[in-house]
């Protein structure tokens, strides 16, 4: 017995289709909520904006410089004879924390040795890609601030 | 036998699984046994040190430090730990040349290459892992470092950055996020990936390191060698070779057992600091290259060794016939030693 030939979709077809569909729509309403569960809400980093005190003249003389987390990033705070600088103290090439080094008046990144200019934040030498991010510092008194935008 | 056969009727399963035969001349050197062997130590040493473990960040030193120092034999169920780690890695490898020198990814094989291949990256991934679970200096900044490599894949890298850390910055996020795919997600893919790998090599059998397989039928090469009995003959020489690693690993885990270094600080990196002798090369690489050569070269050489068997479709087998293919590995392998040992020295 032959079955009568209709118009348009047959039912086989139909119920692949369907079967094609419930398929994908399964996959997408479980991936869909798994990545943007696995990707961490934004929140507001640091304390906001304002001046940090980060020290006094005394704790930082000319020729020194301090790592000290403002608004919860590490920076790097320089005295030089120029005045007081400031930098994000995370090295541009991997995300080292930079140290001073007193010996050659440089800026120096433990992991692949990339120095910086303390005077201006940029590459002196090594793989570092890009300067290091300057921060507003001021000297008021004694006291040493570092101003969060 | 009789009534645990009545109650499961597994007998037939078992018996296909070890009756069969593999190739007089293969020569395996039980490199992939032992790798498999390294992965059941991992997970039950793994197992063990969860039992004391803490992961938080304010707890995961201290309770490092309480079980090399404080727990019985802890000192040893960690060192063992981090040898198995290390050794697993290094099998894996010996077990990928063994293949690639053999020509044993050639015709039929491509797929049991290919989940091999995703075997080593699963063992690189929970060696990294596992690494910041300390929560030491080396632990912390080599993660920094890692993730930040992650970080400049194009395209994706932000993305993939945020994901592996859990947020802008390595912190308890990172730490739980690792934790959790240490002990969960990626023993669940390797355990996955491990039967698919054993279930092609059973279906194809061991290659024969001399007569390749002709895709033409009827004219299969490989079909007229001599065997041997995969059980006992084989598997008893396995066990020989496993109960060596095991002597061995207790060995070095006795006189070199796993250290700590000072607790985690964000704001000091340590001077000349490392990461796993693993990573040295990729380490040592961005330090002469531009960030994105230094993070693309490895993603392509790796992309390269998971299609290699879909590039190279000739039927040779012999190693001195096949000099290029001899020639590019050999480059491959002294330049990443190479690296390696400068990485290590710098």
């Amino acid at each position: 017995m032959t079955r009568p030939e209709t118009d348009g979709i047959g039912r086989r077809r139909f119920l692949r289709y369907l079967l094609g569909f419930s398929a994908v729509s399964t996959l997408g309403m479980v991936a869909w909520p798994v990545i943007r569960f696995l990707i961490p809400p934004q929140t507001r980093a640091g304390a906001g904006e304002g001046r940090v005190l980060v020290g006094t003249i005394a704790d930082i003389p000319i020729g020194s410089a301090e790592v000290i987390p403002v608004a919860g990033k590490p920076t790097i705070v320089i005295n030089t004879a120029q005045g007081v600088k400031a930098y994000s103290a995370i090295c541009t090439h991997l995300g080292c924390i930079v140290a001073w080094d007193g010996s050659s008046q440089t800026i120096v990144c433990p992991c692949h040795d990339g120095r910086f200019n303390p005077a201006s934040g940029s590459v002196v030498s090594g793989p570092p890609p890009a300067p290091l991010p300057a921060l507003d510092a001021t000297i008021e008194g004694d006291d040493i601030f570092v101003v969060v935008n | 036998m009789g009534w645990l056969e009545e109650r499961t009727g597994l007998s037939p399963v078992i018996k296909a699984s070890l009756h069969v035969r593999v190739p007089m001349a293969a020569q395996t050197f039980y490199f992939g046994g032992i790798a498999l062997v390294l992965f059941a130590v991992q997970v039950v040493t793994g197992t063990l040190l969860t039992l004391y473990y803490t992961p938080t960040t304010d707890h995961a030193y201290d309770s490092v430090l309480f079980i090399t120092s404080d727990v019985e034999f802890g000192w040893l169920i960690r060192s063992v730990h981090h040898w198995g780690a290390n050794l697993m890695v290094v099998f894996v490898v010996f077990h990928m040349l063994r293949v690639f020198f053999q020509a044993a990814y050639k015709y039929p094989r491509e797929l049991t290459w290919m989940v091999g291949v995703g075997l080593f990256g699963l063992t690189i991934f929970f060696g990294f892992t596992g690494y910041l679970l300390p929560w030491d200096q080396r632990a912390y900044w080599a993660t920094t470092v890692g993730t930040e490599i992650a970080g400049g894949v194009p395209v994706v890298g932000e993305f993939l950055l945020l994901l592996l850390r859990g947020g802008p910055d390595v912190s308890q996020a990172t730490l739980s996020r690792f934790f959790g795919i240490h002990i969960l997600v990626l023993p669940l893919l390797t355990g996955g990936a491990l039967v698919l790998h054993l279930v092609f090599v059973h279906q194809l059998g061991l290659a024969h390191p001399r007569k390749p397989k002709i895709r033409k039928p009827g004219s299969e090469a490989e079909d007229n060698v001599p065997l041997r009995p995969f059980w006992p003959n084989y598997l008893l020489d396995e066990l020989i070779a496993w109960y060596i690693l095991l002597a061995a690993m207790v060995v070095l885990a006795s006189l070199f057992p796993v250290g700590l270094e000072e607790q985690a600080d964000p704001l000091v990196t340590p001077d000349h600091i490392k990461p796993e002798w693993y990573f040295l090369g990729v380490y040592e690489l961005l330090k002469r290259v531009p960030p994105l050569i230094g993070i693309m070269a490895p993603v392509a050489v790796i992309g390269l060794i998971m299609v290699w068997p879909f590039l190279d479709r000739s039927p040779e087998v012999l190693l001195r016939r096949r000099k290029i293919v001899a020639l590019g590995a050999t480059v491959l392998i002294v330049g990443t030693i190479a690296l390696t040992y400068w990485g290590y020295n710098s």
